[in-house]
């Protein structure tokens, strides 16, 4: 019987196709040209303190790394394309309000998506979190007009638990915010065999 | 000027509150969220904390001590925070157990809403509770709220595991309640409908 670790392809960050890796303030400039992409406006996943859909300056990208590297508790690492070794993304773990639910978010750039690296970027960190951390639930909050997202998280097992009204305005509407979740036993469950070593 | 309900006065705060916020934040009955523990906060430590709230005038979160207007005795506290500029808040409530059952609680929540709405321009409220605290679920259901979002297990408190629950009450809600109220501010939805008058 395969362990959850051999299910979730060892303990790294890291699969055949996609690593996580610290962010520096190096990444500086490829962070800065895909945030301002227009195609992940409203979705950057970025500090609550920066506006999420306003053009933004090298010295705020940079404001933004030394926020990310401030994180006490939880992390933000990019995701590096391996086959190219450019950084297509970031990903996040919070647990600032309690270590029992966490949330997480993952970021790739319009570019480089469909192509399966966010879903493998997800299950490396739910893999994390439900291995290494006390986490019994993982939630993730996704703007109700993202249907790729809500698409993501569903095929990634979480499931829908809410919707939070007027969560803010876009294009002369408001928009909610969908909050989904995904139980420890759940995400046991869908790792079929597999038991803790 | 203090804002006025019918039992009670929401005012500032003060240093002679602390005591009673140390005693409200230790009672695990009138703390929602274990996160907060341990129950050994100290008036000292409330104190330090008041003293070192800075003047601002972009405040995001304000805490308003309760006052029962027939003895002036303090109640409790409401307060909100994550606030959007006149967008949206999180508002919270404590209110000490021997005010319970009576209507300090229910009378403090909807001057805050009648503040938050009628003052700050706020488009949408929320209040987060837990499924093992139903008395905070009715409560806000008395004044309008409804349950948008149930976070399955996401809390553990008491030796259960609950669920987190979202409560939500939209302005257009907030304002058909409160029909001796008149809403003057447009909502920028409406004005950029087609149907909209020019």
């Amino acid at each position: 019987m395969k362990s959850l670790e051999d299910c979730m392809g060892g303990r790294s960050f890291e699969t055949e196709r996609v690593a996580l890796r610290a962010l520096d303030l190096e990444d500086a400039a490829s962070l800065q040209g895909y945030v301002n992409d227009e195609g992940i406006l409203g979705r950057r996943y970025i500090p609550w303190s920066v506006a999420d859909v306003a053009p933004l300056s090298r010295p705020q990208v940079v404001a933004i790394l030394e926020e990310w590297s401030k994180e006490k508790s939880g992390f933000t690492l990019g995701v590096l394309a391996k086959a190219s070794g450019r950084l297509i993304g970031h990903a996040t773990c919070d647990w600032s309000w309690d270590p029992h639910s966490p949330s997480i978010s993952v970021v790739i750039v319009p570019s480089q998506q469909r192509g399966g690296y966010g879903s493998e970027v997800l299950r490396l960190l739910v893999a994390h979190l439900f291995l290494d951390t006390p986490a019994h639930t993982i939630t993730g909050w996704i703007a109700s007009w993202n249907d790729p997202a809500l698409a993501f998280a569903a095929a990634g097992g979480f499931a829908e638990c809410g919707r939070i009204p007027r969560a803010g305005l876009r294009g002369g509407g408001y928009h909610d915010q969908v909050v989904v979740d995904l139980l420890r036993r759940e995400w046991a469950a869908r790792k079929g065999g597999c038991r803790a070593a | 000027m203090p804002l006025e309900g019918v039992l009670v006065t929401l005012r500032e705060e003060r240093r002679d509150d602390q005591k009673l916020f140390a005693q409200l934040r230790n009672d695990l009955e009138t703390q929602a969220w274990s996160r907060a523990l341990p129950p050994t906060y100290t008036e000292e430590m409330h104190v330090k904390r008041f003293d070192a709230m800075e003047f601002s005038y972009d405040r995001t979160s304000a805490r308003l001590p309760i006052v029962y207007n027939e003895t002036g005795e303090l109640a409790g506290y409401i307060s909100y925070s994550d606030l959007e500029p006149r967008l949206s808040a999180s508002i919270g409530l404590v209110v000490a157990k021997p005010f319970w059952g009576t209507r300090v609680a229910l009378d403090a929540q909807e001057v805050l809403l009648r503040f938050l709405f009628s003052e700050l321009g706020l488009r949408v409220v929320h209040l987060w509770t837990h499924s093992g605290n139903p008395r905070a679920v009715g409560l806000a259901e008395k004044s309008g709220f409804r349950i948008t979002a149930r976070l399955r297990e996401a809390a553990y408190k008491n030796g259960k595991l609950l669920d987190t629950l979202a409560m939500s009450l939209t302005r257009d809600e907030y304002y058909a309640r409160h029909p001796e109220v008149a809403d003057a501010l447009p909502d920028p939805v409406d004005l950029l409908r087609p149907d909209a008058a020019a």
